[in-house]
């Protein structure tokens, strides 16, 4: 039986998308089965980020609706052969989504898959909530800034009182990413520093991930980042992946590794 | 010649702004049910007699969460 994780920020724009088709495909190398699911109904993204755009037949609606089988509306990575992709619907809108027929259908890719990881919406509505609603876990993203910390606190919060799980009093796991850390703005005090936002959101921190000019590159191809060996981001992503699947693997100082010489100077003087 | 070395701190005011705007939204909007809740109450003390308006907060009083919920009876 597979775990089902929301990869929910609140805030959009964070890389909520980037974040779930790379951990999908760090969880794939890593020998586990997992499917991506896009529920950003709508708002179809996580395809041209797969580079999946042209292979989508069958989308998540028509297989709630019984127009599709999920095997047939299943999109096999380019990169990997145990990483699955379930496309968002671009022509409905949200309100078409149904809790009885998420709740099969995610019941239904527990049974093939070792992670179901579901893309959420931006924003706390229903869309989000029909996200949240039956997730063992969540990845929160957030930003280093105050807007996307705060709509994530709220996120954090809905998660906290409509999960199916909180409901039968357990607990959702949550899992913090903080995405797109400039450490020369964190060394000179313009940027929160993890240890800030830990202190902030209080939720378990499982990966920072540096600012990557390779990610714009990556989204242009349509190929993960994850898959660049020479890519701080993708590192970040690989590492996170393998925290996910239960092993150990040392948080990275990605906020002072990038320290130039004159930052180590300036560093004296502070 | 000094202000070349000092320290930017715009991050420390960031933290501090967001600890209160996140203390304070947690306080308002706790439970985001609440509205839903509201209503199902107002239903069911109807049946009883008749209501104006139902109001709920959330209160912490001597570290115990509380929901005071206040209930103007109609005349």
């Amino acid at each position: 039986m597979g775990s089902i994780i929301a990869v929910i920020s609140g805030k959009g724009g964070v890389g909520k998308t980037t974040t779930t088709a790379n951990v999908g495909l760090g969880i794939a190398i890593n020998g586990k089965r997992c499917v991506v699911v896009d529920f950003d109904i709508g708002q179809r993204n996580l395809d041209m980020i797969l580079g999946l755009e042209n292979r989508v037949v069958f989308d998540i609606v028509q297989v709630m609706d019984g127009e599709a089988s999920v095997k047939q509306a299943l999109i096999k990575s380019k990169f990997n052969e145990n990483l699955f992709f379930l496309a968002a619907s671009q022509t409905k809108d949200k309100s078409v989504l149904d809790s009885q027929k998420i709740k099969t259908l995610v019941e239904d890719l527990k049974n093939e898959f070792d992670y179901v990881i579901l893309d959420a919406p931006a924003g706390i509505e229903s869309g989000y909530e029909h996200t949240i609603e039956f997730a063992d876990s969540a990845i929160i993203v957030v930003n280093p800034e105050v807007s996307s910390i705060r709509d994530a606190d709220r996120a954090i919060g809905i998660l906290d009182s409509k999960s199916q799980k909180v409901k039968d009093g357990k607990e959702v796991v949550k899992y913090l990413i903080i995405n797109r850390i400039d450490p020369k703005m964190v060394q000179s005090g313009e940027m929160l520093t993890s240890e800030d936002i830990l202190d902030i959101l209080s939720i378990p921190l499982i990966g920072k991930v540096p600012e990557d000019r390779g990610i714009i590159d990556a989204s242009n191809q349509g190929k993960p980042i994850i898959m660049d060996k020479n890519s701080p981001a993708g590192q970040a992503y690989k590492r996170i992946s393998i925290r996910i699947c239960g092993e150990m693997v040392p948080m990275e100082d990605i906020e002072s590794v990038q320290a130039g010489f004159i930052d180590k100077i300036k560093g004296i003087f502070k | 010649m000094f202000s070349f070395f000092k320290k930017k701190n715009s991050a420390s005011k960031a933290k501090d702004r967001l600890t209160i705007a996140i203390m304070s939204d947690r306080e308002n909007n706790v439970y985001p049910f609440m509205d839903e809740m509201k209503a199902e109450l107002m239903e069911v003390v109807k049946k009883y007699i008749g209501v104006k308006t139902i109001d709920i907060k959330k209160e912490t009083i001597d570290g115990i969460e509380a929901l005071s919920i206040e209930v103007e009876l109609d005349k």
